[in-house]
């Protein structure tokens, strides 16, 4: 009985995660906010972060987390919560690679909605300190 | 039971013969090859090839894409690639195509969807100056910067001088139902 409630209630979960992401929904939101800047596969442009392969690298620490939803094309972007959030999850699923280290959470459109109430000003600089910290984590490691 | 089995053998072995009579083995193959031209000449029927023109990159179209009008340019501000060497998908030979660009939708006439388009301009030679258009729909103030048109859209190329716009079809819009 155990097991056929296990088995249940991670069907419902499998569920509610899938209904989270409308592939199309979601790469539409991507065309229109992130596109023109990351390119289309997210290899990004010059002084334009790669996110192919890459963006995965933020999620193994809460701050860099938090990153990926503070940072201005994210935070005051005009999508939604829900909206960003989809996309977010998108971005990672779709072009995170490697390296991103499963499980992958999920954002919440709750988490999003918190989080970019605080937008970063100095990314550049936030986002070398950020990258220096999760490469001295990972040597520790 | 063997009175059955008897009433069986004779009603097969008539229809058997009956068939035999009526139809021949050269008929079988008219049939045959018949179907197997009719089925391979679907793909050429106008239906088969509207359906595959429907993907992102190549929707149907009409209008003339040397004029302001095109479809695709609805939200265009600067000169026509088209009428610059170049077409609404490529840039002038001598020009450098931005990979930063500027993405919105325009409605398709031909077809009634809305389209996912992308702005790339052509850089590194002057102003083209030929096909001025402006029609700015959907374009924002500076301060939504990834919407609005009035700036340089030449970023991520080794020149920033602009010469002329393209509008490329990059998606299929959403549309919630």
């Amino acid at each position: 009985m155990k097991t056929v409630l296990t088995m249940l209630a991670l069907l419902l979960a499998t569920s509610v995660m899938a209904a989270e992401i409308n592939p199309q929904r979601a790469q539409f939101n991507y065309q229109m906010s992130c596109q023109g800047c990351h390119a289309p596969d997210g290899s990004g442009a010059n002084a334009v972060p790669r996110m192919r392969d890459y963006v995965g690298i933020f999620l193994s620490t809460q701050a860099g987390r938090e990153y990926l939803v503070r940072v201005p094309g994210s935070a005051v972007s005009a999508l939604d919560d829900a909206e960003l959030a989809e996309v977010l999850n998108w971005i990672v699923l779709e072009f995170a690679g490697n390296s991103v280290v499963e499980p992958f959470e999920h954002y919440s459109a709750q988490e999003v909605g918190r989080l970019r109430q605080q937008p970063l000003n100095e990314v550049v600089q936030y986002r070398a300190q950020l990258l220096a910290e999760i490469a001295s984590a990972n040597l520790r490691e | 039971m063997k009175l059955i089995d008897g009433l069986f053998d004779k009603l097969f072995e008539q229809q058997t013969r009956q068939l035999a009579q009526r139809s021949s083995r050269r008929g079988m193959l008219k049939t045959l090859g018949g179907l197997l031209v009719g089925a391979g000449s679907i793909p050429l029927l106008p239906v088969a090839r509207a359906a595959a023109a429907e993907s992102p990159g190549h929707p149907v179209e009409e209008g003339d894409p040397a004029s302001c009008d095109y479809w695709r340019y609805c939200a265009i501000d600067g000169f026509l690639c088209s009428c610059c060497g170049g077409s609404e998908n490529t840039c002038p030979p001598g020009t450098e195509m931005s990979p930063v660009t500027w993405i919105g939708t325009c409605r398709n006439p031909a077809d009634g969807r809305n389209y996912v388009i992308s702005y790339n301009d052509c850089c590194g030679k002057s102003s083209c100056g030929a096909c001025l258009c402006q029609r700015d729909e959907g374009d924002r103030p500076p301060y939504r910067p990834d919407k609005t048109n009035d700036i340089n859209w030449c970023l991520g190329t080794t020149s920033a001088a602009y010469h002329c716009s393209t509008a490329i079809v990059v998606g299929v819009a959403f549309e919630s139902k």
